[in-house]
């Protein structure tokens, strides 16, 4: 055997090797859609985790009267866009999948595959009615509905330690100026004001949300995301990012944020233990620190809309957050009829008391009726009031565009932050967003 | 099993059925490799010059998702990034690996028991090691949080160096146990002879190490090596829990890079572009190593004893 062809085979022999690894995952394709859709069954895709025994309750519920069953599918919940996405051009894609609205589904919208719920809300005007506007319409794409929303919405709201907040002589601050001042007093007293799990990314997003919500109000983000980059140069964006600046460059944030998460407790545990004064963060903050320390969440733990920005055209009552999950219908269903009455639950008493009974707090009108089922009454009181009181909701930057924007945004805001780019960087990276 | 061929047919002339086994014998093996790299392999070849979301069908879209990565900037740097780990890796493990090995390979009294407790990175996932590490670098409440006066306010992620600094630890704190083994192995396969003789003239230990040790184990660094570079090269798992690829772009290596691309974008085209490329980086680097090092003409060390 001569050296050049020994050369090729373990050239190939290499190259293969590797490629085992690279490309075992990369290969997923399914079989051909179709109308081979299961018989007298219909499949319900969820995220997997612990909501899902309200999930399956009603499902039982559903079943005991219907000929069509439906079979409850919970998909563990890491990964679950990538999972979705892999099986719904499928024929094994789920009648009924769990989703965020806004981005998590506008490409299935344009791909064809989602089934436009306006009929069924023709037939039963309860499907749109009995939920709050601002959440309902996350799952609006281009004029008509594809969603409906079935777990709790989470808002996010500006947390802090109370005690923290009393030595040092801060009230909550009600506007921007009042964060500034709060900033340096908690500064001055050698602890973090504000605890950021910058390693996360879309902790660091939030905050671009609201002041930016704050300074030009929604209409500035909704353009962009209707595909107008220009507002991304306009004064008002450079305004919100000129304060964003102040606010780290006064050290609000401390120096090592991006080192630390929330995901893995290292920035809810700062505000517990009153190395911090505050943080930006969704409902789920409650549950957070309740899991660690019921007492705490009880007695110390405090909350407040986003500070109100003076001078800016957004309103202080605006919220920002994941507005709630939505089921959306396949349009290859075999039985849409069975669909829409299964969705009809969502806006169900028995669906209500469910959700308020594990700490999820649904978004249909009829949920304060049943405030004391709640796991946290005030609380969930509270937040209704806030999210039933918001002229807008903005989801999150990061789910209202596809997917492929979420990394350069998370990127972007991460780099603003630690100073890797500047103003003109950040546009540039926002205005790049397909 | 290529090169079998051309010499069964000069031994065996007499007949078939006697000596080496035939092509047959290699089958399951080769079906097995085929369906489960080559026909991979190919079919990323084939997206590469696609778009596709994961919906529906691939679109052919030509050339365009390796002209869009030939003027990535972010493609050439995870490029140079992945090389950069790789060579800190092999500077930093090789070194403590051969040393380890060697006193491995020994006899002392505690080196059993000292030995096994060494190997438990071995034993613990990729995943499991960069969550230990990520707790315990933790800037408020991990060692840095203790100790700041040599880790400052304790942000090792929040800056290129520190990550790079961190991934490499982390990389050698894994992956030296298994080079150790390596190399103990090979240490212990140093015939005695040697070490005898050089002792009746004479040399030190230091001097036994240089002459006897070293060049009997350049087979084996060699081995290590390609394993390193190999393995460097799509480190994954370490780089997506400790670092995130951040800040910024300043850890995103080209492993990272093609996962971001293929499963957080759907971008399954330019992340099959990626991994081409990855393969053929890596083939070329190893190639490279072989050929540099010789190992392809590799001949025993122990001629003539």
């Amino acid at each position: 055997m001569n050296k050049s062809t020994s050369r090729v085979t373990r050239f190939l022999a290499g190259g293969v090797a590797l490629a085992v690894g690279l490309t075992m995952s990369g290969c997923a394709s399914g079989g051909s859609g179709g109308s081979d859709r299961p018989e007298n069954e219909i499949h319900v895709a969820v995220y997997g985790d612990s909501g899902n025994t309200v999930e399956q309750q009603l499902v039982d519920t559903f079943n005991k009267t219907s000929d069509v069953k439906i079979v409850l599918d919970t998909i563990p919940g890491a990964d679950y866009q990538q999972k979705l996405q892999t099986i719904i051009g499928t024929s094994n894609a789920p009648d009924i999948f769990f989703n965020w609205g806004g981005g998590s589904i506008s490409d299935f919208v344009e791909s064809d595959l989602l089934l436009p719920l306006d009929d069924f809300i023709t037939e039963d005007p309860g499907l749109k009615d009995n939920f709050l506007p601002s959440v309902f319409n996350t799952a609006v794409i281009d004029g008509k509905s594809y969603g409906i929303p079935m777990r709790g919405t989470q808002p996010v709201m500006l947390f802090n330690n109370k005690q923290v907040l009393a030595d040092n002589g801060i009230t909550a601050p009600a506007t921007w100026d009042e964060l500034l001042e709060a900033v340096e007093k908690l500064k001055a007293a050698g602890i973090t004001p504000i605890a950021l799990g910058g390693a996360d990314q879309w902790t660091t997003l939030m905050w671009f949300e609201y002041v930016y919500d704050r300074v030009a109000g929604p209409e500035l983000f909704e353009k962009a995301l209707a595909g107008d980059p220009k507002v991304w140069e306009s004064a008002a964006s450079k305004k919100a990012l000129g304060m964003l600046k102040d606010l780290i460059d006064a050290g609000a944030f401390g120096t090592n944020y991006d080192s630390v998460k929330f995901t893995d407790g290292g920035s809810p545990t700062l505000l517990r233990t009153g190395k911090a004064g505050f943080e930006l963060m969704g409902s789920w903050e409650y549950a957070t620190q309740q899991d660690v320390d019921p007492t705490f969440a009880e007695t110390n733990l405090g909350y407040t809309e986003f500070p109100a920005i003076e001078g800016g055209t957004g309103d202080a009552k605006n919220l920002v957050g994941n507005t709630n999950n939505f089921y959306s219908v396949l349009k290859a269903t075999r039985y849409p009829d069975t669909a829409r009455d299964f969705l009809k639950l969502m806006y169900s008493d028995e669906f209500v008391e469910a959700q308020l009974g594990i700490g999820n707090l649904p978004t249909t009108t009829n949920t304060p009726e049943f405030f004391q089922d709640a796991a946290s009454p005030d609380y969930a009181a509270y937040q209704f009031g806030l999210v039933e009181a918001a002229p807008s909701f903005q989801l999150s930057w990061d789910q209202a565009y596809p997917p492929s924007a979420i990394t350069p945004i998370h990127q972007a805001v991460a780099q603003f932050f630690s100073g890797q780019i500047d103003e003109a960087g950040f546009i540039q990276a926002m205005q790049a967003l397909k | 099993m290529t090169t079998l061929a051309p010499r069964r047919r000069s031994t065996n002339r007499g007949g078939p059925s006697v000596g080496r086994p035939g092509a047959v014998w290699a089958l399951p093996a080769t079906l097995f490799f085929g369906l489960f790299a080559l026909v991979p392999l190919v079919m990323v070849v084939v997206l590469s010059f696609t778009q596709w979301s994961g919906i529906g069908s691939p679109r052919f879209v030509g050339l365009e998702n390796w002209t869009d990565l030939a003027s990535d900037p972010v493609m050439m740097k995870s490029l140079w990034l992945s090389v950069l780990l790789v060579v800190l890796g092999v500077v930093t493990q090789t070194p403590l690996s051969i040393l380890l090995g060697v006193w491995a390979a020994g006899h002392q009294k505690n080196r059993a028991v000292l030995s096994a407790i060494y190997f438990v990175p071995l034993l613990l996932s990729a995943a499991a090691i960069s969550v230990l590490w990520r707790a315990l670098l933790d800037p408020n409440f991990g060692i840095p949080g203790q100790l700041p006066w040599l880790f400052g306010d304790g942000n090792l992620l929040g800056n290129q160096a520190g990550a790079i600094a961190v991934l490499t630890f982390v990389g050698m704190w894994q992956f030296t146990p298994f080079h150790t083994l390596i190399y103990q192995g090979a240490a212990r396969a140093i015939p005695q002879v040697l070490y005898q003789a050089a002792q009746i003239d004479g040399a030190s230990t230091v001097r036994q190490f240089f002459s006897i040790t070293l060049p009997q184990l350049k087979n084996s660094v060699i081995t290590s090596m390609i394993l390193m570079v190999v393995g460097g090269l799509t480190t994954f798992d370490t780089v997506l829990i400790l670092t995130n690829g951040g800040p910024g772009t300043d850890t995103t290596i080209t492993a990272f890079y093609m996962y971001q691309q293929a499963f957080r974008s759907f971008d399954f085209g330019t992340g099959s572009a990626i991994a081409v490329v990855l393969v053929v980086v890596a083939t070329a680097i190893s190639l490279l190593v072989v050929r540099l090092s010789g190992y392809d003409k590799m001949q025993s060390e122990q001629e003539g004893i």
